[in-house]
């Protein structure tokens, strides 16, 4: 597959100034740190960490706002930092915290605005903003000023804007911050949607497992400005804990002795009639442990569940932290 | 082509969106009315007292128009410095290098937009007060022309000066300091409520050479009292200030991209 994103030994360092009493000492911060992947046209990808792991530093290198330190990177077939205009054509970006709409403005004129911008043949760009105002329900607000628009309606027009244009690729930040539980899924949903029907590379960095699981298909984690996972969602969600959530219903009270003597097995939450287990497949098989739950009593239900996505990931950071903790100073070097 | 036309847009859609809350920024217009009022009443007494026909080289109506068109000058003044300001640190100059366009140009199409509609309302409201204090006299086709002519130019300029302001963002803390210093200083040497020709003669050439009387002061006389020689001094001493503060521009806003650093991780 053609690579819509490639970046190859990609690195960042910032020069900071740390004051020390009457003087300014001279430090180097790596924001970024010999980072390699690639992203083929039409993927869903999620370019997640906490804060200051280098994301934006990442994103705004890809979008050719930073130069590297070192390094390459090419996307859709431009050097960022070198042809930023003409890939500025090529590329949408949304950031969920600064918007591009004019607030005192209704959206429709940002659009006729966009369309001079990015100098659109007005016939295509008619057609393209009428297709894109029924797909993402836009009508009812067209003509209303943006400061008197709700936050969800806001998000859809600001994506809506970005894609007029016709980009490959659709840079992310954040999209669904402060959204409520309803526009948050339409949103993820007209994103997977477009990712799919439209065959648009989609490049999102979020720190909401909703949006990770719902609009990617695959995961790369950088923390301290490497990558530490590069994996499909569901390969992560699966393998990666290596615990299973396990709920079951029973009929009778069930007696709890020989699950809670069994080694890799914890009762997460227990009532009368109803059990939830965590499973630590690594110590206990997951077979052995159905064999017990059905030997403590009469079982009405049972499923059988990865964890959560978020647990996955505040592990993976955690787990990050503690190496930090083992090589306190990596990343600054004084000059 | 397409080049100009994106940022005619941008001028039009900044215009627009301005007059989309005039009613809220219509305090600015009873604030021009009131300091106006003030200041004509000022010069009368001046006038009055010292028994004067004219004072450097204007009669009293000439005054009250000078007077009209620097405060409508001045008062239009967008607040580019603090948007730059803003856009450095909150991270929207990053935002805006996506878009195929570019940033410096970007807010002086914004800039010059919002300005001409805030301008056109000041002297709309300056030319009743001042036609009603003391008549219509120096108003002149050639006057109005060569004003046409040079407000332009001193837009550009004042807008060059306070981006360069802003831009000082990616090294001060807080540039709103400086930003009211330099506005304060463009007010008295650009001859805002005072003439040049009132100022001590020794100072004169030098104030009439700095950049500020290109802006405030050169517009205003060149309306009140049209003449072809003082016009293209005028226009050439603009033109050699842009340039010089384009330069300057140039060469800190490269510096400053070098330093775009990410906001957040």
């Amino acid at each position: 597959m053609i690579p819509a994103v490639e970046l190859k030994n990609l690195k960042k360092e910032f020069v900071v100034l740390k004051r020390k009493g009457l003087w300014r000492e001279k430090s180097t911060v790596v924001a970024v740190d010999d980072v390699t992947f690639s992203v083929g046209k039409g993927d869903s990808v999620a370019f997640i960490g906490p804060n200051g792991a280098g994301k934006s530093t990442t994103i705004k290198m890809l979008t050719g706002i930073l130069h590297p330190t070192a390094g390459s990177a090419s996307v859709l077939g431009f050097c960022p930092w070198k042809e930023r205009s003409q890939l500025a054509r090529q590329i949408g970006a949304v950031f969920g915290q600064r918007s591009q709409l004019w607030y005192h403005l209704p959206p429709k004129d940002t659009f006729e605005l966009l369309a001079r911008i990015y100098n659109l043949d007005l016939r295509d760009f008619t057609k393209r903003r009428d297709m894109l105002i029924e797909r993402f329900a836009l009508s009812a607000f067209l003509s209303t000023p943006v400061r008197k628009l709700s936050l969800g309606q806001r998000m859809r027009a600001e994506v809506a804007a970005s894609l007029l244009h016709k980009p490959e690729a659709l840079f992310l930040d954040e999209p669904t911050i402060g959204l409520d539980v309803v526009a948050r899924q339409e949103l993820r949903d007209l994103i997977r949607e477009w990712n799919r029907d439209e065959g648009l590379t989609v490049f999102l960095t979020s720190h909401d497992a909703g949006d990770i699981e719902h609009v990617a298909k695959r995961v790369i984690v950088i923390n301290h400005g490497r990558v530490v996972i590069d994996n499909q969602v569901s390969v992560m969600k699966r393998s990666f804990l290596g615990t299973k959530i396990i709920h079951i219903k029973f009929h009778e009270e069930p007696s709890l002795t020989s699950l809670e003597e069994m080694h890799g097995v914890s009762v997460a939450h227990a009532s009368a009639y109803i059990l939830k287990l965590e499973v630590d497949t690594e110590k206990t098989a997951i077979e052995k442990t159905i064999h017990a739950v059905l030997a403590a009593g009469p079982v009405a239900d049972i499923t059988i569940e990865d964890p959560p996505l978020e647990k996955v990931i505040s592990h993976i950071y955690a787990q990050g932290l503690q190496t930090t903790n083992l090589d306190q100073g990596r990343g600054i070097s004084e000059i | 082509m397409n080049f100009f036309s994106k940022y005619l847009w941008i001028a039009l859609t900044a215009a627009r969106s301005n007059m989309a809350y005039i009613g809220e920024v219509s305090s600015r217009f009873i604030f021009l009315g009131v300091i106006l009022y003030i200041f004509m009443r000022l010069w009368q007494v001046t006038y009055h007292e010292t028994s004067a026909s004219q004072l450097g080289g204007l009669t009293l109506t000439q005054m009250m128009w000078y007077l009209t068109i620097t405060e409508a000058i001045s008062l239009s003044a967008t607040k580019v410095a603090q948007e730059v300001d803003e856009d450095v640190r909150n991270g929207t100059l990053a935002v805006q290098l996506t878009k195929p366009i570019s940033y410096v140009l970007y807010r002086l199409a914004t800039s010059l937009g919002e300005r001409t509609i805030i301008f056109s309302m000041n002297l709309l409201i300056g030319a009743i007060i001042a036609n009603t204090m003391v008549g219509s006299t120096p108003l002149s086709l050639a006057g109005l022309l060569l004003l046409a002519c040079t407000l332009p130019l001193a837009f550009l300029l004042d807008f060059l000066g306070n981006f360069i302001i802003g831009l000082a963002a990616f090294w001060l803390e807080d540039t709103s300091g400086l930003a009211l210093i330099y506005s304060r200083i463009t007010w008295i040497l650009g001859g805002l409520l005072i003439p040049l020709e009132l100022f001590p003669y020794w100072l004169q050439p030098l104030v009439k050479a700095l950049p500020f009387a290109s802006m405030i002061y050169g517009p205003a006389k060149i309306f009140v009292a049209p003449d072809i020689n003082n016009f293209v001094e005028i226009i050439s001493r603009q033109i050699m200030a842009s340039l010089a503060f384009s330069i300057c521009l140039i060469i800190l806003y490269r510096i400053a991209l070098r330093r775009v650093f990410a906001n957040g991780g």
